[in-house]
């Protein structure tokens, strides 16, 4: 009985310490809300970083694997419905996934676990095929990296040029 | 006795070091670092590795993080020398003494580096094992620290994904 008790508190104790991380809850915090209008679902949230919360987290929702939303130019949010995003790990193993109806893409480990670096192309349309110029080191949430507004430490949001050439 | 002792460890304590004495470094050769840096940024700095400032290894270049305010990764110019010179500051910056010591050996032991046990995967690292001994980034890497940089490798490591 006593076993049982020490057994129920530990497991207490683990389950509020993975609950309880201060960094992860503030990087939650800082996304804010949800956009009036918009459920939760794939149609949610576009151009964050879905890995911050799909993370696989106790309490969290389903983890992804690599996640992003894909826009059409630099300078707009207009989203590049149906484009396939190619990715590739270091060890030849792939995946294609292809974004819905505002952009959004994303990857379960069921589906696709990259070993990083992993490289990523994208199409869209009759676009040129755009190549990610540097591999993906570690982070599956594009828009950890991919942020606006652009500069020294981001290219911006995810998109594909017209002609296949990053400016 | 163990007053005199408390003294004694109070002077100890109390001390500094000779404000002349200075730390001779013999640091590795910036002249061939460009190719070294190419290497480094192209597998280690993207943005979501050690292309960002809060990483201790900091590498700015063409494939991530830019150091011009009005730079952007992956957009013209390619690495700046301005760049490479801060790469060179990072990398030499880290462990200045146990550099020192291993391009004063003539590059002998760079298993010293945090830097290369890292790559190696010999020590922790969230980038994982990078490098294999032996293989073209390896090469690169510890020839720069002998003083006879290996171009062609250090060229080499740009084909890699």
């Amino acid at each position: 009985m006593r076993r049982v008790r020490l057994s129920c508190v530990a497991l207490a104790t683990w389950a509020w310490a993975a609950a309880c991380n201060p960094v992860h809850n503030q990087a939650v915090a800082a996304l804010g809300g949800e956009t009036p209008g918009v459920p939760k679902g794939p149609t949610h949230r576009a151009g964050e970083p879905c890995l911050t919360c799909h993370d696989g987290s106790l309490g969290d929702p389903s983890a992804f694997t690599v996640a992003g939303t894909i826009y059409i130019d630099a300078d707009s949010k207009s989203a590049a419905v149906g484009a396939k995003i190619l990715l590739t790990s270091i060890d030849g193993s792939s995946y294609t996934a292809t974004t819905n109806s505002v952009g959004n893409f994303y990857v379960q480990s069921k589906q696709f676990t990259p070993n990083y670096p992993m490289s990523v192309t994208v199409t869209y349309e009759a676009r040129p095929t755009t190549i990610m110029v540097s591999h993906v080191g570690r982070d599956g949430s594009c828009a950890d990296c991919h942020t606006d507004p652009a500069g020294p430490s981001s290219a911006g949001h995810v998109f594909v040029p017209a002609n296949g050439v990053t400016p | 006795m163990i007053a005199s002792a408390v003294l004694v460890g109070l002077a100890a304590a109390c001390s500094s070091p000779n404000a002349n004495d200075r730390f001779l470094a013999t640091m590795p050769d910036r002249a061939s670092f460009a190719v070294v840096a190419d290497a480094l940024e192209h597998r280690c700095g993207s943005l979501d590795c050690h292309g960002t400032i809060y990483r201790n290894l900091r590498i700015y270049g063409h494939e991530g993080l830019r150091l011009d305010p009005n730079g952007r990764p992956s957009s013209q110019p390619n690495t700046t020398t301005a760049e490479y010179d801060a790469d060179y500051q990072a990398v030499v910056g880290l462990e200045p003494e146990i550099l020192s010591a291993v391009v004063s050996s003539g590059g002998q032991g760079p298993e010293r580096l945090t830097l290369v046990r890292k790559a190696l995967g010999l020590e922790a690292h969230k980038g994982g094992t990078l490098w294999t001994a032996g293989d073209v980034q390896d090469t690169c890497f510890r020839s720069w620290l002998t003083g006879a940089t290996d171009v062609a490798s250090c060229q080499a490591v740009l084909n890699i994904p």
